[in-house]
């Protein structure tokens, strides 16, 4: 397969326009993001029936995080196969491709702006074509997510070089060739922090310990067994770090317990030797475009606020995967995005489906759930993540449902689908959903 | 004289601790799965544990300096070190295709190869 999407012309700047360029043609839909969540709006966005779809990534080639994470473990739904992420992003860039879908990429998103007709400009900063306006009648956001880093949790502690992220170290390592140091310790448990201690291992590094103030793992149990058991490298759950030591570089990192409060024992202190402190310590949704545009977002996931259609509070603007909602599995990005771009293809092509008539409340141990709100016109599927391990539950849906699950917990989104029939028996203009005990 | 392994079962997040109890190779009972994906699972891993195994080799005029590779099946979970090793001796050159097999028979064993995750084109730079 050849590099099609840089051969992709844009027309140069017309000379009318001093600094932004003019671009003469526009789009039915244009995504912003070129990883699965993108990728799958713009198939979505072609089936719902319109021909101009421009998916637009910052990155040199479109795959988003996909391509640094080499591991298998992607597309068992979607493709009926463990695929690597790489592969995955490979054959669904393929798919795209053949659906003649144009892709630009080394294309920055730098604003969008609403004209008073409906039609939105997007402002790309593009490597081959400087600044260009994009015209278009929807557009998906689908900028994924990005890693929090020291200071969201402020690790006290001296600043030296070697405290980096997860997911950056992942890929220095798979896709730059360069290791972040040679003795690493972890901080955080997630699916991102064992694989890679995993990963350094196999690069001959040596992982001194994965640290997790939680009582349990965040990541799988598949990683816990195969990342870290597999090859000997100690989990000190209810740990953290309490402080950073070293000038230039780090040198050693000072461990402690942590009490019921989730703050460090400092009498138990012990110091750690290590030159580099990988931190895994959650996602969180990139969102300064929405933000410009004055989307309404949700407080707890981070991403804007969607009703049914996935469609933000700016009408024509949807949004799907990692910046609607962190999630952990890519094949549920895939099914929503496919969703948010038929939705958007419908509306480029001028069908209004009615404005939802029920709002989504979370409730008992339910931290929060996407969509926020439903209409009772087709059948919905709601992703949502609890608060605290329970087991065993079941989630409850107003007065209309009940489903038994056996375990849920913060680290695995859930999914529940409910049929229009229970919808049509239901009245209110709230419906709130709660995950009880299961003799509640 | 009977011994006992003890296992976390992967199949599902609950994780139960599985317990099996053997004479040399001979299985005389699993115990703490609560289905039977779990007696499946620590039967597998007493008997033969497998593991998928993907890394990256080193590549010259690509885009990038490393490219994923796997092992198309799953082998022997004692194997993935000396993998580790003879997959890294290996040097590409751009073009890649995706799914291009790099090394044949990998352990001298027919049939388990590694290949390529991705294309990667030439880059003139
Ligand atoms: C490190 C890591 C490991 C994971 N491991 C697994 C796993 O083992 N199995 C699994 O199923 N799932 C895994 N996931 C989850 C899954 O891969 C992600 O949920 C999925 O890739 C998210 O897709 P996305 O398209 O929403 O975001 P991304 O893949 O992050 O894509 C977003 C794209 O948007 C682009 N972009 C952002 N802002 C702009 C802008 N302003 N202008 C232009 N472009 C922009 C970015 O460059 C990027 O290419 C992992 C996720 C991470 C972060
Ligand atoms: S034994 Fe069954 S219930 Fe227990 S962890 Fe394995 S798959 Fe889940």
């Amino acid at each position: 397969m050849s590099l099609k999407w840089k051969t992709i012309n844009i027309q140069k700047p017309g000379k009318k326009f001093n600094i932004l360029g003019h671009m003469e043609q526009a789009y039915d839909v244009v995504v912003i993001g070129g990883g699965p969540g993108g990728m799958g709006a713009a198939l979505g966005a072609r089936e719902s029936g319109v021909a101009r779809v421009l998916i637009l990534d910052r990155e040199s080639e479109p795959g988003g995080i996909l391509l640094q994470c080499i591991h298998s473990g992607f597309g068992l739904h979607y493709f009926k196969e463990q695929l690597t992420g790489p592969e995955y992003a490979e054959r669904f860039l393929n798919k795209v491709i053949d659906d003649n879908v144009k892709i630009m990429a080394g294309s920055y998103v730098s604003g969008i702006a609403v004209d008073s007709d409906g039609t939105k400009q997007v402002r790309v900063l593009s490597e081959d074509h400087g600044q260009v306006i994009v015209k278009t009648r929807a557009v998906v956001l689908s900028m994924g997510c990005r890693e929090r880093t020291r200071g969201a949790i402020r690790i006290p502690g001296t600043r030296p070089s070697g405290v980096l992220t997860a997911g950056l170290a992942q890929k220095f390592v798979n896709m730059m060739g360069m290791l972040p140091g040679k003795r690493i310790a972890i901080l955080g448990s997630g699916d991102i922090g064992l694989i890679m201690a995993r990963r350094l291992m196999l690069e001959g590094c040596e992982v001194v310990g994965v640290f997790e103030y939680l009582p349990y793992s965040n990541g799988l149990t598949r990683n816990v067994v195969q990342c870290l058991e597999d090859f000997g490298i100690p989990l000190h759950l209810s740990t953290t770090v309490a402080y950073i030591h070293g000038r230039d570089r780090v040198e050693r990192i000072t461990v402690a317990p942590v009490e019921k409060d989730l703050k460090p024992d400092l009498s138990q202190a012990r110091d750690i030797q290590c030159d580099t402190l990988l931190l895994s310590i959650g996602l969180i949704p990139e969102n300064e475009l929405s933000q410009s545009l004055g989307i309404r977002l949700d407080l707890i996931t981070g991403g804007p606020w969607v009703s049914s259609t996935l469609e933000t509070s700016m009408p024509g603007v949807f949004a799907c995967g990692n910046v609607l909602h962190v999630h952990d599995l890519v094949d549920y990005v895939t099914r929503e995005s496919l969703l948010a771009g038929r939705f958007a293809g419908e509306w480029a092509q001028g069908v209004r489906r009615p404005v939802d008539n029920i709002r989504l409340i979370p409730g008992d141990n339910v931290r929060y759930c996407v969509p926020h709100s439903l209409s009772t016109e087709r059948e919905h599927t709601i992703y949502m993540r609890c608060k605290t391990v329970m087991q065993p539950c079941k989630i409850r849906v107003g007065n209309l449902m009940e489903k038994k699950l056996r375990f849920v917990v913060p680290a695995e989104m859930i999914m529940l689908k409910i049929k229009p029939h229970l919808l049509d028996k239901f009245h209110g203009d709230t419906l709130r959903i709660d995950i009880l005990p299961e003799d509640a | 004289m009977t011994e006992a392994e003890q296992y976390i079962c992967i199949g599902c997040p609950i994780g139960c601790p599985l317990r099996l109890e053997h004479e040399g190779d001979k299985i005389i009972e699993i115990s703490g799965h609560d289905c039977d994906r779990g007696a499946k699972y620590a039967k597998q891993e007493f008997t033969e544990p497998r593991r998928d195994f993907s890394t990256t080799v080193a590549i010259s005029g690509a885009r990038w300096n490393r490219l994923p590779v796997k092992v198309n099946r799953q082998i022997h979970k004692d194997r993935v070190m000396e993998g580790a090793r003879i997959i890294h001796e290996l040097q590409v050159e751009a073009p890649v295709k995706l799914g291009q097999v790099l090394i044949k028979n990998v352990f001298g064993e027919e049939g388990i190869d590694v290949v390529a995750c991705r294309t990667m084109d030439r880059v003139i730079s």
